[in-house]
């Protein structure tokens, strides 16, 4: 509580940075004196107090402090001044320390702790309290944006519980930075405890007094914030204190369920209700938690299944089998999402536990994922709640385009939602989507956001990345290359750039499997083997291409083994040519004639494939 | 009760007794005898008995005269009993009628008055900037003669920011407002607001004394007023909590309500023979 306090504001480090003042006159201790100590109620009354020291809070104007001999209340000898740094001052960001004793005082016969202050002008303090002992500080306790102004006023601490300072060190300690940036001074004087017969109705709250229920889990651990303690003041209105949980004794409704520990930490043990409640010495408390506790939770119990994509063709998010791209949050905490993110292991396995879900955003537009070249979404998703219909799960990717930036009218975005039985409860669901259902995302170059939703509270998330299938095309992207030769220098058996031999049968049954067809591919006619085994070619009428010099043709398979071609001359006399495959991309090849020997020049009128897979075949002819 | 002029003025002859509870006072005994009572045991949520109180309502005029803020009901939820043996007066932040607070006001105007004699209340304030709770009468013929002629006694009445301090006072013809004659007692060691206190005024035809817990500490004789002398004629009783007005200043964010104060009877006297 105390560092949470104190933190809230600046960084706050306990260790005594300075030693500005140290009196000299400590009380005296002979070990014959009885065990109580002190009861001295004053702190500053024209100087320190017996055995008071000061010390500045680190990263302070150390020099922030000083004691002040003009400005004083009521015309006394002098009082304390306080130089509140501008922003950025780089020898301190703000005015800040503690007054501690060196021997502990009991101030558990007064009920607050007064001071006059005034400013140079109008301003509110951050924090002014006490209890504050460099150490443990178990009592501290502090007003948060104490108004004070040109004028002398007496501001008053009310004590929470005095009956507990029998042994406190820490008299005052403040912090204070600039008004909007500007610095000034402010000045205490007769800074005392006192006891008050004017202070009435004190209360005490916990979660400021809010009935505050939460869902819990075993193993995890909830503090109890919000502690306030108010009285109120001669002036009739009320003053709230901000105690440490010390001054508090909790209770749990059911210790089975949960535990809580005097500095307020509440452990959830078992399924189940309990509330926790508090008192303040006698007081009631108002405020509770009601913590319903599910009990053990539910985790998948082995890891999702190992990815098996080849690193080379993925972008991974989140995965223990490859390197991950910087991802700049797993939660951005975006305004009504509930969704609280742990990173827990199954078996070793990384895996991001998702607990309140209803949405949740994923960032990574420091560095943007180009999934350009990747041609689906992979994640992992493993939950325990109902995902019968009509729950979902939903998946978002946002592209922020050329820009990279949000906005500029260039983004883009998709949203896919996924119901049972795609989904299903307590099973690891790999769900691997074409990139191509994200239809709205019209550009995937500049990917910086996903967001994952549903109705599914608790998700379990793993192997988030982007891969390309590596599978080959299925068809050409592209026309075979048109042939450039002169017409008069070809004969054109298949081909869309010249006039091809008339009534030639592109598919004679000869008892071959193989399924033709012709393809237009970018307006190019192709010629389309499917399940080849062996197909034929008869040629509308007998050629004599002895003075021609090659066999031109343009072949382009994904999934060919093997790929031969033959000429025919009638006998038949045939020679096979092999034809390297499977092919990247189009290959054009020209074939010396020669390499059909002893196929008769002169009379040639079949050619004849055998092989496998799926070929495109165009420009099949003869050229000079 | 009735403000004319600058309250504020009020402050600077604010005198605080400095007399502790125990100290000694001798005065005369007196035989009172007891002649209108209300103790206040209704059931929780009732009206007080119909017999005996009747209700200001509304906004009355400028504020009943003081630029006041509240709306006063009748609903349980502004005054009733709380089955303890207490009235409840309840002054609410909320908005009502196109006031942005309640409360109530009731008094025996009508139904009960009396000249001379002890009246008393046992009450517990409420607090906070801008609440004024009191404990009054006005003669009971302001109808005829008007205020400040009827003569007004302030039998107990506290601003909320200085729960400490009552004060007593007469306001008559010629000295009303703030020139009434009038007097602070403030508790050294407490609040109004904590505790259950006594207070009474004992009206002679000669004057009129004050006590907090029966500790005399304002005496009012003719010779006192600037004035005519009008407490010579039947008064009746008042209790109400007021919101804002002259002589309080005006609540602020940091008031607290929900307010309430409490009294657990109202006894008049008269004296015997």
């Amino acid at each position: 509580m105390k560092v949470h306090i104190l933190t809230s504001y600046k960084q706050f480090i306990y260790c005594t940075l300075l030693l500005l003042f140290f009196t000299g006159c400590e009380r005296t201790t002979d070990g014959l004196d009885a065990p109580g100590f002190s009861t001295n109620p004053d702190v500053f009354i024209d100087t320190f107090s017996p055995g008071l020291n000061y010390a500045a809070f680190g990263g302070s104007l150390v020099t922030a402090f000083d004691v002040d001999i003009e400005t004083t209340y009521n015309n006394t000898a002098a009082s304390m001044k306080f130089e509140v740094p501008n922003y950025n001052n780089p020898s301190g960001a703000y005015a800040g320390g503690t007054y501690f004793t060196s021997d502990p005082r009991d101030l558990s016969g007064y009920n607050a702790l007064t001071f006059w202050a005034k400013a140079s002008k109008a301003a509110t303090l951050d924090i002014v309290g006490f209890g504050n002992d460099l150490g443990a500080s178990p009592y501290q306790t502090s007003i948060s944006g104490l108004q004070i102004n040109t004028n002398w006023h007496q501001y008053i601490i009310p004590l929470p519980d005095a009956s507990k300072l029998t042994a406190e060190r820490g008299m005052f300690f403040y912090s204070e930075g600039p008004e909007e940036g500007l610095g000034y001074t402010f000045w205490i004087d007769e800074l005392k405890f006192e006891n008050l017969s004017s202070l009435a109705h004190q209360t005490a709250g916990i979660f400021n007094g809010e009935e505050v229920t939460v869902s819990a889990e075993n193993g995890q651990t909830i503090q109890i914030t919000g502690l306030v303690s108010t009285h109120n003041l001669p002036t009739g209105i009320n003053q709230s204190v901000n105690p440490s949980s010390r001054f508090f004794s909790f209770t749990s409704s059911d210790p089975s369920v949960a535990t809580v520990n005097p500095e307020g930490v509440v452990t959830v043990l078992a399924a189940g209700t309990a509330v926790i409640t508090a008192t303040m010495s006698n007081l009631p408390a108002s405020g509770s938690l009601t913590i319903n506790s599910v009990g053990e939770v539910i985790k998948p119990p082995v890891p999702a299944p190992v990815p098996t994509r080849p690193a080379d063709k993925v972008i991974s998010m989140y995965s223990n089998a490859y390197t991950n791209v910087p991802i700049d949050t797993w939660n951005t905490r975006w305004l009504y999402s509930t969704a609280e993110e742990f990173f827990i292991q199954i078996q070793g396995d990384d895996v991001i536990r998702y607990r309140n879900l209803n949405f949740v955003g994923i960032e990574f537009s420091s560095q943007p994922i180009d999934a350009g070249g990747m041609t689906h979404f992979h994640i992992d998703i493993w939950t325990p709640d109902p995902t019968n219909p009509p729950n979902s799960f939903k998946i978002l990717l946002v592209d922020f385009g050329a820009d990279a930036t949000y906005g500029g009218g260039d983004d883009s975005s998709h949203e896919l939602t996924f119901t049972s039985p795609t989904i299903s409860t307590q099973n690891w669901v790999s769900l691997d989507i074409p990139l191509a259902n994200f239809s709205g995302l019209v550009n995937r170059n500049h990917l910086a956001q996903m967001v994952l939703s549903g109705d599914l509270p608790n998700v379990y998330v793993d192997n988030v990345y982007f891969y390309n299938t590596g599978a080959p095309p299925v068809t050409p992207a592209t026309a075979a290359p048109t042939p450039t030769y002169a017409a008069a220098d070809v004969i054109s058996v298949f081909s869309d750039a010249y006039t091809n031999i008339a009534g030639t049968n592109l598919n004679p049954n000869w008892g071959q499997a193989t399924s033709v067809t012709q393809e237009a591919i970018q307006g190019n006619n192709t010629l389309k083997y499917t399940g080849l085994n062996y197909q034929g070619i008869q040629l509308g009428s007998n050629q004599n291409i002895s003075s021609f010099a090659y066999l031109h043709l343009d072949f382009w398979t994904a999934n060919s083994t093997t790929l031969n071609i033959y000429l025919i001359s009638p006998g038949p006399v045939e020679t096979p040519y092999s034809l390297s495959v499977p092919t990247s991309g189009w290959t054009s090849l020209d074939i010396p004639l020669s390499e059909f020997a002893p196929v008769d020049l002169t009379n040639v009128f079949q050619f004849k494939f055998d092989g496998n897979g799926t070929i495109y075949l165009d420009n099949l002819l003869f050229r000079k | 009760m009735f403000r004319k002029i600058n309250i504020l003025l009020l402050v600077t002859i604010l005198v605080v007794s400095g007399c502790k509870p125990d100290d000694f006072q001798k005065l005369d005994e007196r035989n009172w005898q007891l002649v209108w009572s209300d103790e206040f045991d209704g059931a929780e949520g009732q009206n007080p008995d119909s017999l005996k109180w009747t209700y200001d309502i509304g906004t009355g005029q400028n504020g009943w005269g003081n630029q006041e803020l509240q709306y006063y009901t009748n609903r349980p939820q502004n005054v009733s009993t709380d089955g303890n043996g207490n009235l409840v007066i309840t002054a609410k932040r909320e908005s009502y009628a196109g006031s942005a607070f309640t409360s109530a006001r009731i008094t025996t105007q009508g139904l009960f008055s009396q000249t001379y004699g002890r009246f008393e209340a046992r009450l517990k304030t409420p607090y906070g900037p801008g609440l004024w709770p009191a404990f009054w009468m006005l003669g009971a013929n302001i109808e005829t003669v008007s205020w400040p002629q009827c003569g007004e006694i302030d039998i107990m009445e506290l601003r909320g920011q200085q729960p400490n301090i009552i004060n007593g006072s007469i306001h008559g013809p010629g000295y009303s407002g703030g020139n009434a004659v009038t007097k602070g007692y403030g508790l050294q060691d407490g609040r109004f607001d904590e505790q259950f206190h006594l207070f009474a005024v004992e009206w002679f035809p000669d004057r009129i004394d004050f006590f907090v817990d029966d500790y005399l500490y304002q005496r009012i004789e003719p010779a006192d007023v600037s004035g005519e002398w009008v407490y010579t004629q039947p008064f009746f009783l008042i209790l109400n909590i007021a919101v804002g007005g002259n002589y309080v200043g005006f609540p602020t964010e940091q008031t607290p309500f929900p307010q309430t104060m409490v009294v657990d009877y109202v006894r008049i006297y008269e004296e015997a023979n």
